[in-house]
């Protein structure tokens, strides 16, 4: 279990979260939870996980602005990073990718869709 | 209406008046008795004229104490404005007791009264009389005392005062006969100022189509007239000039005008802040502000005295003036409202903005939840039994649901605002489009016993889009047709080539969409009274999105329908080359 990859999780909406952590630990990952922004950038700096699932609207922190963050630190900036988001309209997609996202998840999502996703990103 | 001639008369008296009002100020008198006084009037006017130099003094006076009766008459059955009429009836009293006295000088002395006489300190006291009725009828009236409308008779007074200064005043100023005499000469053109003005002001202010302020206006008119007439040729009147028929006319009208029906009713109130321009308006100002130019060409042509020019132009610059001020006020009520108008849109726009915001982050706070209600389903039905696991199904089916909605409104929200951002590049064959969309809408179609049938008689045809969009538009449609179709009806899709377009048509044989609904179809949330009346699920917003997607495209769509027998919705696309 401990060879399991870790990922990060973080929506502020508290059913959200534990709903990621448990369909990802259901699919044998480990999860790390954070609430905000600053927690997850936080955590991230301190655990390095091998995938960040950062929802976008986020108090003290948005989700962009931790994506930036990660990216401009060196230690993080080859983070897998997936946007998950209530707003998935074309043009929130493209921000998202064009700041550094590796993916973008529409809410609401599909169990599968994400682990599917997570595995894609572990891969590559 | 206009006096001049018999026939006039007597078309006057056969044509009814004073129809189509609700009174409310007291007993009517049959309109009969005012169209009889007239008639007798004209009459009496015509006796006058034959008869001779002493049977027209007191012919005269017959028809004055005559009119004076009928107003009193008339003024005593009314409630409302009676003390103005009361007035009116005692002024003509005044004129009469001096047509008395000029008529005793004819009579016995045979001659006209001296200047000054008493007849002229009676007929002068008529004047204020009069117009003091004018006024009070005036103010019961309702009339308008804002800034514009006092603006409107103080221009009237001014010209009016250049033409009775210019022709009646001046000369006094500049002639030789004795002080008394000359201040009764200036006193009448005055008197004839001030009543112009009260009438100018009864023009304006009262509707014209209550007969009896017609009658009174035309008398006053007819009154004035025949002053200004014997001002211009004073030296050469005597009684028995035809310039009598004006004081006579306006004596008959007069009293005609107080028997008349009419005068008992209520005049309809104009209750804006300031009065309309109407034509009438703007006639007497242009009238009052050619009144200079007039008077100096009517001056040159009939030169009479030497008149100064000076007081012409002084009083040409003050029309210009006064009419000037009077329409900045009018031009700035103009701008205020456009200012006003523009701020409303602004306003509009704003609240439009807010409105179509509002939609959007609704639509994306009602996602958040619906995300955990589809995602602890999920998880519930790993471990959930048979039974539970059936409830579970229509949670997440009307979880789906409540998901298409949202996004519906969402996109609709869009839609609204202009920001329905298609992605137009793709290449979409349509043939294969719409057989995907028949396969996925089969479970659906089964559950209603509905058979889905394809033809498509034109191989593969493409078309430039967003297919995730025109999938949606043709999903829709086929959602519709087997939705309102009957168990055991079919829907029959069929592609055709037309020229550089595809036909897509949809036909189902349910129940149809009544004719004067067939153009509301595609408005937003509007549902057929047919489908409300069987209700059938729905939020009217399918088709709106449909067509705006497929006219984004550069497309059409329209439908046909038969109430009771079935619709084709038809959709057309531009072929790509």
């Amino acid at each position: 279990m401990s060879d399991a990859p870790l990922i990060l999780c973080a929506d502020d909406d508290p059913d959200i979260l534990a709903l990621l952590a448990l369909r990802l630990e259901g699919a044998g990952f480990r999860v790390v939870k954070a609430a905000d922004g600053e927690q997850a950038l936080a955590l991230a700096r301190e655990l390095r996980p091998s995938v960040a699932v950062l929802d976008v609207m986020m108090p003290r922190l948005m989700g962009f602005e931790v994506l930036k963050a990660l990216r401009a630190d060196p230690s993080t900036s080859d983070l897998r990073v997936i946007l998950v988001s209530a707003r998935a309209q074309q043009s929130d997609i493209e921000s998202g990718l064009a700041a550094g996202a590796d993916a973008y998840l529409a809410k609401p999502f599909q169990a599968s869709d994400l682990i599917g996703l997570v595995r894609g990103l572990l891969g590559s | 209406m206009r006096v001049g001639s018999v026939a006039e008369v007597v078309e006057l008296v056969t044509t009814p008046l004073g129809e189509g009002f609700r009174g409310r100020g007291g007993i009517a008198l049959p309109a009969r008795v005012s169209n009889v006084f007239m008639a007798a009037g004209a009459v009496a006017i015509g006796v006058y004229f034959l008869l001779g130099f002493d049977g027209k003094a007191v012919w005269y006076l017959v028809i004055g104490l005559a009119s004076v009766g009928a107003v009193f008459v008339g003024a005593r059955r009314l409630e409302r404005g009676r003390t103005a009429w009361y007035l009116f009836g005692s002024g003509l009293l005044f004129s009469v007791a001096a047509d008395a006295v000029s008529g005793y000088y004819e009579i016995f002395r045979d001659r006209e009264p001296p200047v000054p006489s008493s007849a002229d300190v009676l007929y002068l006291a008529t004047y204020p009389v009069l117009i003091a009725g004018i006024v009070l009828l005036l103010r019961e009236l309702g009339v308008h005392r804002s800034r514009v409308a006092v603006l409107d008779s103080v221009i009237v007074t001014v010209a009016v005062g250049i033409v009775q200064w210019v022709f009646f005043v001046e000369p006094y100023t500049h002639s030789s006969l004795r002080t008394v005499t000359r201040i009764v000469g200036i006193s009448y053109p005055t008197m004839d100022l001030l009543l112009l003005v009260a009438l100018s002001q009864l023009l304006l202010g009262v509707g014209t189509r209550i007969v009896a302020y017609q009658l009174l206006i035309l008398s006053v008119l007819l009154w004035v007239v025949g002053d200004e007439i014997f001002g211009l040729s004073v030296d050469d009147y005597s009684a028995g000039k035809w310039v009598d028929i004006f004081w006579l006319g306006s004596y008959v009208i007069w009293g005609a005008a107080a028997l008349d029906s009419s005068a008992a009713y209520e005049a309809p109130r104009d209750r804006r802040a300031v009065p309309r321009l109407t034509i009438r308006r703007l006639v007497l100002l242009a009238g009052a502000l050619l009144t200079p130019p007039v008077v100096l060409v009517i001056e040159h042509v009939w030169p009479r005295h030497n008149i100064h020019p000076i007081s012409i132009a002084v009083g040409g610059v003050l029309l210009a003036l006064l009419v000037v001020i009077r329409f900045a006020g009018l031009v700035r009520a103009v701008e205020g409202a456009r200012a006003a108008e523009r701020a409303a849109n602004n306003r509009l726009r704003e609240l439009d903005r807010l409105k179509d915001e509002f939609v959007s982050t609704i639509s994306h706070e009602l996602r958040t939840p619906l995300t955990s209600i589809s995602g602890y389903v999920e998880l519930v039905r790993d471990r959930a039994d048979a039974e539970s696991s059936g409830y579970l199904d229509i949670v997440e089916r009307n979880a789906a649901r409540l998901l298409v909605l949202v996004n519906d409104l969402l996109l609709v929200a869009r839609i609204q605002s202009g920001q329905l951002d298609l992605d137009l590049g793709g290449t979409i064959e349509v043939g294969g489009l719409v057989s995907e969309s028949v396969a996925s809408a089969q479970p659906h179609a089964a559950s209603g016993n509905v058979a889905l049938r394809v033809r498509n008689d034109t191989g593969p045809v493409r078309v430039r889009g967003d297919r995730r969009r025109l999938a949606q538009v043709v999903d829709n449609l086929i959602s519709n047709a087997i939705k309102f179709s009957p168990d055991g009806g079919a829907v029959d899709l069929s592609l055709e080539r037309r020229d550089g377009i595809v036909v897509l048509e949809i036909a189902d044989q349910g129940i149809g969409i009544a004719e004067n609904e067939r153009g509301r179809l595609f408005e937003r949330f509007f549902r057929a009274s047919s489908a409300l009346d069987r209700q059938i699920s729905g939020t009217g917003l399918g088709l709106y999105i449909s067509k705006a997607i497929v006219e984004a495209h550069g497309g059409r769509i329209e439908a046909r329908s038969v109430e009771g027998e079935g619709s084709v919705f038809v959709v057309e696309l531009n072929v790509d080359r």
